[in-house]
């Protein structure tokens, strides 16, 4: 019976979680890393994995299902999930920021319509700062919609900015920086301390940050 | 069917059959040990004004009831907790009571918003006891202590946990920091999700040295026994933080000399509602629920919104989420036979003869379930 479930954020997170887990001693063999399955447990049989979409890993791990996760603070934001954030495991930086076709600057953008996968991060950016939006959601290659005139701009993640590049956009503002987090559940912080407090000590070492667990 | 009529709003919710019985049974169990510790049974109205609200639980978590406008124009609220209620009650129609005051109660609350998308329910049941009139490290025992025997009495012993903290060690620093409004919601927010990278930097901001950053964030990361007193001593300095720590030592020695030591942990990064409670605060954590089943707290300054100031302690327990954990259970290892079986069936043509039967069955307290013949022959 593994004593943790972690829930990974599949995609570009993924192969830098299990090789940061690795670091710290948490290894799953090669044949279950390679395989379809969607639920696999390391080799010494104390954690259970599970691999879901980003946007899902904070819905498992407030619900408990899952007793930690690791995604993105761009998902945590997005989601506003109440879960407990004790490390940032710096891995698969990138920045959400608003971008617009070049030529558009910041001081003209008065009214405007936004497309986002990120809705809440971009009402409550720009609610602070008092410019009227309307947010249009989409699901993928936002990057199109200020292109084809369906929107003025774009809130987005952006790693390298070659996409943005690509489609004749430019950052207008960097909103905040992402990086993967590990996330646990409030119960499970209390009812599993001790292997919580076990994982959260090998990554940290792993991450330079041995002081605060001595 | 029109989904209009079809269709439960969200977070409300049917039981029946086997879960309502067994909520049943689970409230009483608890109302009974309220009852055995001499807790006598309030019934607050489940209307009230929205004003009684706001200055119980705090304008924001007021605002998260279902509101709506009584015929003056005045706001209204479906009561979105009972303690609020309990508090104008005790400095009004029980002001010239004894004290202490010991009350408990069964009752639904509501919310339109849930607090969170774990929690989902907008309707839940509370069953809470409170103690007014005592600040005492007693009365805080007696809390936990009844809180404990009913996790026994439920056949939960080996499945639950307790945390205890003060908000009055996270105050004393913040006072000692000098932190404004914005300053101190953010450190508590960064104690909350247990950030303790964060946190560092955060209070390195504030010329605190290095090695007490460390060690304060480290402090506030972990639960653990009597321990923690002992580091949080050689972290923390400032009267206020430690006149809670001394309370807490108070309170720990009792909760060993009980033999409770098992269950408790001492939680310094909890800091949820810290402008509700003043002094001791706990969570109820179950294994197999995702969130919290209960908690409590010391609320020293809520009556004196209504009246005179008093000390006062209450704990409140989530019904719906305790029953949720136990029917997952029943379903693994069935306790009870169904109940519907063992009632004494009866059928005649004659409808008086089988009501009169009926009738005297029932004086002898038997169960029964009067046949109808000819619909069960059709």
């Amino acid at each position: 019976m593994p004593e943790l479930t972690i829930a990974v954020a599949k995609g570009r997170m993924q192969d830098e979680a299990l090789a940061l887990l690795e670091r710290a001693g948490v290894r799953i063999c090669a044949e279950a890393r390679n395989s379809r399955r969607l639920s696999v447990a390391d080799e010494s049989g104390s954690y259970r994995f599970i691999f879901v979409k980003p946007s899902d890993v904070p819905v498992y791990v407030e619900h408990g299902t899952a007793d930690c996760g690791i995604v993105g603070r761009d998902v945590l934001l997005e989601s506003n999930a109440d879960v407990l954030q004790p490390l940032d495991l710096r891995i698969s930086p990138c920045r959400i920021a608003v971008a617009a076709c070049a030529g558009v600057i910041k001081s003209e953008l008065g009214a405007l319509r936004v497309a986002t996968k990120y809705p809440r991060i971009a009402s409550t950016h720009f609610g602070a700062r008092g410019i009227p939006v309307e947010i249009i959601e989409l699901a993928g290659s936002v990057e199109l919609a200020p292109v084809l005139g369906l929107a003025d701009a774009i809130v987005d993640v952006v790693e390298t900015g070659r996409t943005l590049a690509e489609n004749g956009l430019g950052i207008v503002e960097v909103i905040t920086n992402s990086t993967g987090r590990l996330v646990v559940n409030r119960a499970s912080y209390q009812l599993k301390a001790e292997a919580v407090a076990q994982l959260i000590g090998a990554l940290r070492l792993v991450l330079g940050e041995g002081a605060v667990c001595d | 069917m029109n989904e209009l009529i079809s269709k439960v709003p969200n977070g409300m919710r049917y039981y029946f059959g086997a879960a309502a019985r067994r909520r049943r049974a689970v409230e009483d169990t608890i109302m009974e040990v309220f009852d055995g510790w001499s807790y006598e049974e309030i019934t607050t109205p489940a209307v009230d004004y929205l004003a009684l609200f706001e200055l119980g639980m705090g304008r924001e978590a007021a605002n998260r009831a279902f509101r709506f406008t009584d015929g003056d124009g005045s706001l209204l609220a479906l009561r979105p907790d009972v303690t609020s209620s309990v508090a104008r009650a005790t400095a009004t129609l029980f002001a010239q009571r004894a004290r202490p005051l010991r009350l408990c109660y069964a009752a639904s609350v509501f919310r339109q918003r849930p607090q969170s998308h774990a929690e989902w329910r907008r309707e839940s049941r509370q069953l809470g006891c409170e103690f007014i009139g005592s600040s005492e490290s007693i009365a805080d025992m007696e809390m936990l202590a009844i809180a404990t025997e009913i996790f026994e009495r439920l056949g939960l012993q080996d499945d639950y946990r307790i945390t205890i903290s003060s908000v009055e060690v996270f105050n004393g620093i913040t006072e000692e920091l000098g932190l404004d409004a914005f300053g101190r919601e953010r450190m508590r927010h960064l104690i909350d999700i247990r950030d303790a990278a964060d946190l560092q930097r955060f209070l390195a901001e504030y010329q605190i040295p290095a090695q007490d950053c460390v060690a304060f964030s480290r402090l506030a990361q972990l639960p653990g026994k009597r321990e923690v007193l002992d580091e949080a001593r050689c972290v923390i300095t400032n009267k206020r933080s430690r006149a809670a720590l001394v309370k807490l030592e108070e309170l720990w020695r009792l909760i060993e000399e009980l033999g409770l030591s098992d269950v408790f942990e001492i939680d310094l990064g909890d800091v949820s509602e810290l402008d509700y409670y003043t002094a001791l605060t706990f969570k109820v954590y179950l294994t197999g629920a995702g969130s919290r089943v209960g908690g409590g707290g010391r609320y020293d300054r809520l009556i004196a919104n209504f009246g005179k100031s008093e000390p006062a302690i209450g704990f409140v327990l989530e019904l719906d989420a305790l029953i949720d954990v136990l029917l997952r259970r029943d379903i693994k290892t069935p306790v009870s036979a169904d109940a519907e079986t063992d009632d004494a069936q009866m059928t005649s043509d004659d409808p008086a003869s089988v009501l009169l039967e009926a009738r005297e069955r029932r004086r002898q307290n038997e169960r029964v379930r009067v046949g109808l013949k000819r619909s069960e022959n059709a």
